[in-house]
């Protein structure tokens, strides 16, 4: 029988998420699993990766094993090259200085604009009510490329946000700049628990381009509430790796605080 | 004049820049008196009902929570709150009743508060971090407002009261958000003198536009030290005396949070704090560490205690670059 990797649906996301970044780039980090996709990055891929979060932390090295309960705390700005506030952190992205950065998402629509303030209801009454925006907003305004972070379940993946918290492409070719946005920005990577996304260079619509080893387009496609565009040709992404998984295992996350999650199997 | 493509409806905050400019003219002493008081004092004294109150840093990190528990304690009505990094301090402050409306920022975690915005208890707008950040910094250079590129295109615009016009320069359509001048800042530090000057060691929100943009400033320390101190190393001063209305000596005043190099954050509490999910859990939390006891020494003394403290002390053993 062939052998299997175990994992869980985060572990997969970090380690796809670390896979995704350039060396010697720079790199703006959201709260939460961006940490820990950052720390394996920096440890495993890219060493010379300058970390920025909007706490006004700029380069920090994190300690290890992550913890959870800091923001702006000495662990996620430990050994930075500068210490500074919210207002110059968001400088150096809104003068192009941040290549990427990476967020989480509630939902996520075809342009790969982002829902994380509430679910179901109106603003005024909502069904369910998440923290917002945060810096996400800035994020996703000023990167030149951002990569999104969601775990795959087609209520995430909707025709129709219930909320835009922070851009994609709006509402397609041409909709950022004619919003005012920077030019040349927006969502670059929309990693799931089962598949990776780019965008229509022509049409910015979410397209398929990798799924996990051992599931299929429609696997993938099944779980999500719009047909995404699907790549010519479907590459496949290899699941986490022992190097990979021992790492958040034991050095980074080793209490599972960001790395747990549902049980998933693919081949080795 | 320039047209507005797109405009917030909603309700702000807002000071014409020479009414604040006023106010610092006739109501901001620049006397370096000794403004040390206890936490009871300083907000009977410079919190009242109805007060717009911003904070610096996190929940987690060097907030000025025993500031908030006085605030609560002395049952301060219908206050808005500029909520940046804003955790559980956001839902101690609507389920004790004395916060109606959050300026967001990060509204996060837990049930409760959560549960409070669905139920209409508490109203919140959405301005962001950057937003409020560079409101509170509009606020700071006594302007009306400042441009910024991004909100743009979201659905933040509609609930904030962000105004999109055509930039006169690149004709491109850019983003204004309006200037903050809260009412109040509380700013908690590694140390201040008794008449104000202060030093924050770490990053911070906007500890500074803060001081500046308020029409009043408490600063609560961990350590009171000598005035001269500032004068011998003034690249380390945050704030300087003359923004400060008073000064709180409060150890440990960022419990359960975290103060950079001094402490470590008291996940228990805090995860008994994230686990409130109603009325009933809400005001048992409230009776137990804020109205029954008489302030922050006998809340340190009886419900955090000695030995807590000086564990909390022994963990915090990152102190480089902090001194």
């Amino acid at each position: 029988m062939a052998r299997t990797v175990e994992f869980t649906d985060t572990e997969f996301m970090i380690a796809q998420g670390a896979r995704l970044l350039e060396d010697g780039k720079t790199f703006f980090v959201g709260w939460g699993i961006p940490q820990v996709v950052a720390i394996l990055a920096q440890k495993l891929y890219v060493p010379d990766v300058v970390q920025l979060f909007e706490f006004g932390a700029i380069g920090p090295q994190s300690i290890l094993p992550f913890v959870r309960g800091t923001m702006g705390g000495p662990q996620n700005t430990y050994r930075s090259l500068q210490w500074l506030n919210m207002n110059w952190a968001f400088s150096y992205s809104a003068a192009g200085y941040m290549d990427y950065g990476m967020l989480g998402a509630l939902q996520v629509d075809p342009y790969g604009n982002i829902n994380s303030t509430f679910l179901g209801g109106t603003f005024e009454k909502p069904g369910r009510r998440f923290a917002g925006s945060g810096g996400g907003n800035q994020v996703a305004s000023h990167c030149w490329r951002t990569i999104i972070i969601i775990k795959h379940e087609g209520r995430r993946f909707v025709p129709k946000l219930d909320f835009v918290t922070s851009p994609g492409y709006l509402s397609g070719p041409g909709a950022r700049e004619r919003a005012g946005l920077p030019k040349d920005t927006g969502p670059y990577r929309v990693v799931t628990s089962k598949a990776l996304f780019g965008f229509d260079e022509r049409t910015k619509e979410m397209t398929l381009l990798s799924v996990l080893r051992g599931a299929s387009p429609d696997d993938v496609i099944r779980e999500m509430a719009f047909r995404p565009r699907i790549a010519k040709e479907i590459s496949e992404i290899a699941p986490p790796t022992e190097d990979e998984l021992r790492l958040l295992r034991e050095e980074i996350d080793p209490s599972r605080i960001i790395i747990r999650g549902e049980r998933m199997t693919a081949p080795a | 004049m320039s047209r507005i493509r797109r405009e917030g409806k909603v309700e702000y905050r807002f000071d014409h820049p020479d009414a604040f400019r006023a106010h610092v003219r006739d109501k901001k002493s620049r006397k370096p008196v000794d403004k040390l008081v206890d936490a009871k004092e300083a907000v009977s004294r410079f919190v009242n009902d109805g007060d717009y109150i911003v904070y610096d840093f996190s929940s987690l990190t060097r907030g000025p929570q025993a500031l908030i528990r006085e605030v609560i304690r002395q049952k301060k009505k219908e206050l808005w709150i500029g909520a940046e990094f804003t955790l559980h301090e956001s839902a101690l402050l609507v389920g004790a009743g004395c916060a109606s409306r959050i300026d967001v920022g990060f509204l996060g975690y837990g049930n409760y508060i959560g549960q409070a915005v669905c139920d209409g208890r508490v109203q919140v707008y959405e301005w962001t971090n950057g937003g409020l950040a560079l409101r509170i910094l509009a606020g700071a250079r006594g302007v009306p407002f400042l441009p910024t590129r991004d909100l743009l295109g979201t659905d933040n615009l509609d609930v904030s009261a962000a105004r999109v016009i055509q930039d006169p320069y690149t004709g491109m359509p850019v983003c204004l958000v309006p200037a903050l001048n809260p009412d109040v800042a509380f700013l908690h530090v590694h140390q201040a003198d008794v008449s104000g000057d202060a030093r924050i060691f770490g990053t911070n929100l906007f500890a500074l536009e803060a001081a500046l943009a308020s029409r009043r400033v408490i600063v609560s320390a961990e350590e009171i030290v000598e005035a001269d101190e500032f004068r011998k190393d003034p690249m380390r001063t945050t704030i300087p005396y003359f923004l400060v209305d008073a000064v709180v000596h409060a150890p440990f005043g960022a419990y359960p949070g975290s103060m950079p190099a001094r402490y470590e954050i008291d996940l228990e509490h805090v995860d008994r704090l994230n686990a409130i999910r109603n009325d009933e859990q809400m005001q048992r939390y409230l009776d137990e560490n804020i109205y029954s006891v008489s302030g922050h020494e006998e809340f340190l003394d009886k419900r955090v205690g000695a030995a807590r403290m000086k564990e909390l002390r022994r963990r915090a053993t990152i102190i480089e670059g902090y001194r």
